[in-house]
């Protein structure tokens, strides 16, 4: 290929350019999955990485991450830069900050940025954000009430100078976390990765001779806006609302939104939504816009390639003193809890506007702590989790047991028992539980488990879709609401319990919400989730109206 | 006197054959279309074809190897028996659970393969082991009779999957239930989890163990009507099937195990690329297959391929990661793209070009192949940038239509962008050449190898067309093009070793392990492993045997492999945490976790003595061409954008020590070799060509 090094990149070369940058962003996230500790960003990939050009502009954003991280690095550095203007860095400066106003609205998540030099200038920043497995306070918890009571916040601060740890940081962090070595060994797991950006960055420019990323990164985020802006264009001009109710600390929390699409853009309003409550499920503004970047993204270019470009139509906003938008100091530490929320308020405001690529509500995950004592005398702290149903699209069943919008990786039962020694008695799939639809909610899971640990056992639960189930969407009907029992009797779904040993503990995990009027639903198709035992004989005849299976 | 091997290799549209002479290593090939319907008949017939062709007889051959991709168009095609399953009691639906876990996190339409095994064909038994292996409740004989015979008389089936929680620390039950389902129906085929693969995870594990009892009868009608084939014709040598791993096994073996055969296709061409490579005193490989639909690529470290204990098969969704069947078998570790001929060409959701994973198969094909396609693909480009010769495709046999390509080029992507037609059709190539580069880098990077080091070894219809090119982005040196390209993998068939492998899931603290406890986890392995080899006939001293280890620090989910230089325990034992720890900062960093290490999987791999092809063999030529520069054809420079003249030279007439200066196009029947302006190629004494990547630093 000819030098690159023009204002302007035909689609060949803007394309192999472009693809190459996202496969150094996605070689960072790699490095930074095999060598984590934290179980959420191995498994969950619970991170992100960012390369941005010489002026802090968005370049490329690696494949994987969950989507509260969409969007949000660009702001992060602008932070980061104001305390630390470019020049006053040198090589082998990293900065750092955990604040969540500043990076991605919770302690855990920390936020790494590197300048990178050549030539003895800067040409780029790598940027990497994970969940780290402690920041100490209260841990992984709703019932905090300021976000003092959560941990250490990290001002943004240099983390390396000139290449030296500053050990006085490293051991505040020390003295401050539950974990110290996983902790910092995470801490370590990002400063090496922004290097390896930096690394293939540097090479990247030699090998295809481009002095300045400058011109190549306005290209990357014009071509991801043009493109984003004519998906929007298709969609029908209006003003769109939704509002929807959902389990709060104490009680219900109402979420609203007002989605006005003119032309090529998008203004997203949460106007109407509840104030933020005592308890850690409030969400700072930066997690509310990349959620809502999310959905707009699967809404029209799902595989567009994140960069600042492809979030430039699509204004976010919600008014100061509202749960999706809390102020310091309320705590925030499990922020998804609520945030998560909104997939399915905006997909429901769209869903009129763009039947054909909504999603019907999700069952959603559990997560639950468990923490007890093995028959060895062996402590354990683990994190289980369990996914319901997926919701139903048009002309599209719902997969059964699907997590959403973030994703998780299941404990296979044979691991569970032989680390924890819990018996599980049962996974099952449950008949009726997707909501029923022409396209079907997907069905979520009956597991029961059986403490015989020989030992008492904590277990903290932290599901949603107890009160409020997934919503069908266009005539679709609800799935089945998530359910705890200890013992057969109906357990208190965000309490925190003890197992005695022998006893049992079963969770019911939410369906998904179907899609379109049941009795649409092809024939065959009922007969085929009959036969399989997805649907029971009386829910086919009584609400699909098909008799006689 | 029987000096003959035979290797008998079926790809989707050809069957491949070589017969190899041990005495003087000359080797004679052929090539057949394969018979989709019953692939033995073109198999066969192929054998009579290829002995006549030698002018030798059957009673002159020794052994006969065979790779086959039946197993996995099975599971593609969903062809397999009708099959069910036994399940502890509470888990049948693990199958349908999985493994809870989105691919892809924007696409919501996102769909996974299906079980092979329907959910109303699972019975569920009151049976249960603990964690540790002591049973919480027994097995009732009379209950696993019962269940089966209802699955024989409502569902028909053939063959059954026996899948019981925990039966990876004790398979009691699962043997117990065996045996009453052997004795009430002999016919049905029975798979057992611990015994196909005894590995924690039952989600993993019961799936492998569903799709081997759905391929076993299969494979098992299969064989037989190649062995009643063999035996009409006298035949009495010996007869092995290639597996995923690069080894052969017996084929009373495969019927046991057909699982461990569905990624056997590209393994034989790895091993050969291995065997060129020590051959060529090359230590570090890079083999790169390139078909008609996917682009491969394999790492060999002195000329070993790095075995994994993981592949996924039967992917839908576009093929996307995640989507399909997991499997775990021992498998040659290899990068796949969907990047090949026919892959597609098309303008994105970006407004760029996105070439493939979609391809337009053989039917319609590429728009030059004037059946109907319209939509260009990668041979399209390869045909209109000047790769390729339309009146020397496949040899001559058959004729490209370059207008066609041109204009499919122009209506599905040039005239959209903007580009002028010989621009697009560039790019078409070039993005093929850096998505490829991208995926090997990426796994290299994933396997701590670092690929500058490496020497490519190209082959498969469209490898040789663009590996100078991929080579060079990877910044390596060297590229061999060796000569019979097109029956690389029939030639790989006869360098493979009898070989098994078996694994054990343990877990255990470094810490605290013993000399004796090492030994006493492996010995049960390596006697089964052995046995193994004992019964197709390998004399007990010539089997070599491979320990090695998966090992992790505790609280992280990557294992590292690690193998002991030696089979002693105590010097073994205390090789463990260095190695371990090397491999570990070689991989991922050298900030080592300050964590307890542990280990999770025990394996044992057993190998038979490597068959060898002599030195300097050599390959019936198939082509006498006198002359060996053919003329020239104009090809693109992506220097001048402009087409400039570019020799074109006949293969099959160069001669051991030629030397060609890029940019030239050296011509054979599969595949053209392609080398760049600063390329510089030499032949070597078997005939292949070597090229040095000219232009490095």
């Amino acid at each position: 290929m000819k030098s690159a090094d023009t204002t302007r990149f035909d689609p060949i070369s803007l394309k192999i350019l472009w693809d190459r940058l996202v496969s150094i962003a996605d070689e960072m996230i790699l490095s930074l999955v095999r060598s984590s500790f934290s179980i959420t960003v191995r498994e969950g990939y619970d991170l992100s990485c960012v390369l941005f050009d010489g002026n802090g502009a968005s370049l490329a954003q690696g494949t994987f991450s969950v989507p509260g991280f969409t969007g949000t690095a660009p702001q992060t550095i602008r932070h980061m830069l104001a305390k630390f203007p470019p020049e006053t860095l040198a090589p082998g400066d990293v900065l750092i900050t955990n604040d969540p106003w500043m990076g991605t609205g919770h302690l855990f998540d920390v936020n790494v940025l590197r300048p990178v030099f050549r030539d003895g200038r800067i040409v780029a920043y790598t940027l990497s954000i994970t969940h780290l497995p402690d920041i100490g306070g209260l841990g992984m918890s709703a019932v905090a009430a300021e976000v003092y009571e959560e941990g250490l916040t990290i001002p943004i601060m240099k983390l390396v100078d000139r290449g030296v740890v500053n050990q006085g940081l490293v051991d505040l962090i020390r003295a401050n976390v539950r974990v110290p070595d996983m902790v910092i060994g995470d801490l370590m797991a990002n400063v090496t990765c922004t290097e390896v950006g930096g690394r293939e960055l540097v090479e990247f420019m030699d090998e295809y001779g481009v002095p300045d990323l400058s011109a190549l990164s306005a290209a990357i985020r014009n071509q991801s806006e043009s493109a984003i802006r004519e998906a929007i264009r298709a969609i029908p001009d209006g003003v769109y609302r939704n509002a929807i109710d959902i389990e709060g600390i104490d009680r219900p929390l109402r979420l609203a939104a007002r989605v006005e699409v003119r032309g090529e853009n998008i203004a997203i309003d949460f106007d109407g939504t509840d104030a933020p409550v005592r308890g850690a499920i409030n969400v700072p503004l930066c997690y509310t816009r990349a959620m809502s970047w999310y959905v707009v993204k699967c809404l029209t270019i799902p595989h567009l390639p994140n960069n600042e470009g492809a979030t430039r139509p699509i204004a976010v906003e919600a008014p100061t003193g509202c749960v999706l938008n809390a102020e310091r100091p309320w705590p925030t530490g499990g922020r998804h809890a609520v945030g998560h929320f909104i997939v399915p308020l905006l997909m429901g405001a769209f869903a009129d506007a763009l039947p054909d690529r909504v999603i019907a509500d999700l069952g959603m995950m559990n997560v639950f702590n468990v923490h007890g004592t093995n028959r060895e005398g062996r402590g354990f702290t683990s994190l289980f989790f369990l996914a319901g149903g997926w919701g139903a699209m048009q002309g599209n069943d719902g997969a059964p047991t699907l997590p959403g919008p973030s994703n998780m990786m299941v404990v296979p039962t044979e691991i569970w028992e032989n680390l924890t020694n819990i018996t599980v008695e049962k996974r099952a799939l449950l008949t009726d539980s997707g909501g029923a639809g022409a396209a079907r909610g997907g069905v979520g899971q009956e597991v029961r488990f059986r403490n015989d640990s020989g030992h008492a056992l904590t277990v903290a639960f932290l599901g949603q879709r107890t009160e409020f189930p997934a919503k069908g969407f266009h005539g679709g009907q609800p799935g089945r609401r998530r359910e705890y029992f200890i013992d057969d009797q109906p357990a208190a779904p965000k309490g925190r319990h003890v197992i005695a040993p022998g006893s049992t503990f079963t969770t019911f995990e939410a369906g998904g919400g179907g899609f379109g009027d049941p009795k649409a639903r092809p024939r065959e198709r009922v007969l085929d989730d009959v036969r399989a035992g997805f649907v029971s004989a009386q829910a086919a005849r009584d609400v699909y109206g098909v008799p006689d299976t | 006197m029987t000096p003959y091997r035979i290797g008998v290799d079926i790809g989707g549209t050809f069957t491949d054959f070589a017969l190899l002479d041990d005495r003087s290593g000359s080797i004679v090939v052929h090539k057949q279309l394969t018979t989709p319907a019953d692939p033995s008949v073109s198999v066969l017939e192929g054998i009579d074809a290829l002995l006549a062709r030698a002018g030798a007889s059957i009673g002159e051959v020794r052994g006969i190897v065979h790779g086959m991709t039946l197993v996995t168009n099975a599971v593609l095609e969903r062809k397999g028996a009708r099959t069910g399953m036994l399940v502890t009691r509470g888990f049948r639906d693990v199958l349908d659970i999985g493994m809870e876990r989105r691919y892809d996190l924007f696409d919501l339409r996102l769909q996974f393969a299906q079980p092979v095994v329907p959910r109303a064909w699972r019975a569920e038994i009151d049976e249960r082991l603990r964690f540790d292996g002591s049973a919480e409740r027994p097995l009732d004989p009379d209950q696993v009779r019962a269940a089966v015979t209802a699955l024989v008389e409502e569902h028909a089936i053939e063959a059954v999957a026996v899948c019981f929680l925990n039966a990876y620390v004790d398979d009691r039950h699962e043997r117990a239930a065996a045996d009453v389902i052997r004795r009430a129906f002999p016919a049905l085929a029975v798979s057992c989890s611990a015994e196909i693969v005894p590995f924690m995870r039952e989600y993993e594990r019961w799936t492998t163990t569903t799709v081997n009892a759905y391929t076993q009868p299969v494979l098992d009608r299969y064989l037989r009507r190649i062995e009643q084939g063999l035996a009409t014709r006298r035949y009495a040598g010996t007869f092995h099937v290639m597996t995923s791993s690069g080894g052969v096994v017996t084929n009373a073996l495969a019927r046991r195990y057909p699982v461990r055969l569905i990624e056997s296709g590209p393994a034989a061409g790895i091993l050969m690329s291995g065997f060129l490579g020590r051959l060529s005193g090359e230590s570090h490989l890079l083999a790169f297959d390139m078909g008609g639909t996917t682009a491969k690529g394999a790492l060999l470290a002195h000329g070993k391929p790095v075995k994994r204990y993981d592949v996924e098969v039967a992917r839908v969704h576009g093929f996307r990661a995640g989507s399909g069947l997991p499997l775990r078998i021992p498998v040659m570790d290899m990068i796949e793209i969907g990047a090949g001929g026919g892959s597609l060409a098309e303008v994105d959701e970006r407004g760029l070009v996105r070439v493939g994973p979609r391809s337009a198969g053989a039917d319609p094909g590429p728009a030059c192949y004037g059946r109907g396609g319209t939509r260009p693909t990668l041979t399209d480009a390869d045909l209109v940038v000047g790769c390729l010769d339309a009146g020397f495709f496949l040899g001559g046999a058959m004729r490209l239509d370059a207008d066609r390509a041109r204009a499919a080029i122009r209506d599905g992507v040039a005239s959209r962008l903007g580009l002028d037609d010989a621009r697009a059709a560039w790019g078409i190539h070039e993005i093929i050449n850096e998505d490829c580069a991208r995926a090997f880098r990426t796994h290299a990077a994933e396997l701590g190898f670092d690929h500058r080091q490496c020497t490519m070894v190209a082959f498969g219809g469209a490898g040789p067309i663009h590996a100078t090119r991929i080579a060079r982005k990877l910044r390596i040196r060297r590229v061999i093009f060796p000569l019979g390209a097109g029956v690389f993998s029939a030639l790989g068939l006869l360098v493979s070793p009898l070989a098994f492998e078996t694994l054990r899931s343990h877990r255990q603290d470094l810490a605290t392990l013993t000399p004796e406890a090492l030994e006493a986890m492996f010995a049960p392995l390596i006697a089964e492993a052995r046995q193994v080899l004992l019964d197709a006939g390998v004399a007990a001293d010539d089997i070599q045997v491979t320990r090695s280890l998966d090992m992790r620090f505790v609280g992280q989910g990557h294992e590292v492999e690690v193998t002991p230089s030696t089979a002693d325990p105590a010097a073994a034992l205390a090789e463990l945490a260095p190695r371990f720890k090397a491999e570990y900062a070689r991989r991922y960093s050298p900030i080592l976790p300050p964590a307890m290490i542990e280990i999770a999987a025990w394996k044992v791999e057993v190998t038979g003595p490597r068959p060898a092809i002599a030195a300097d063999y050599r390959l019936a030529r198939a082509g006498t061409a006198a002359v060996a520069r053919k003329g020239t054809r104009p090809l693109y420079s992506p220097e001048t954008e402009s087409f400039v003249d570019c020799p074109v030279y006949d293969r099959y007439a160069l001669a051991a020590g030629d030397r060609i200066t890029g940019p030239a196009l050296i011509e054979e029947h599969e595949s053209t070799c392609v080398l760049g302006a600063r390329d510089h190629a030499t032949v070597d004494a078997r005939l292949n060509l070597v090229a040095e990547i000219g232009g490095h630093e």
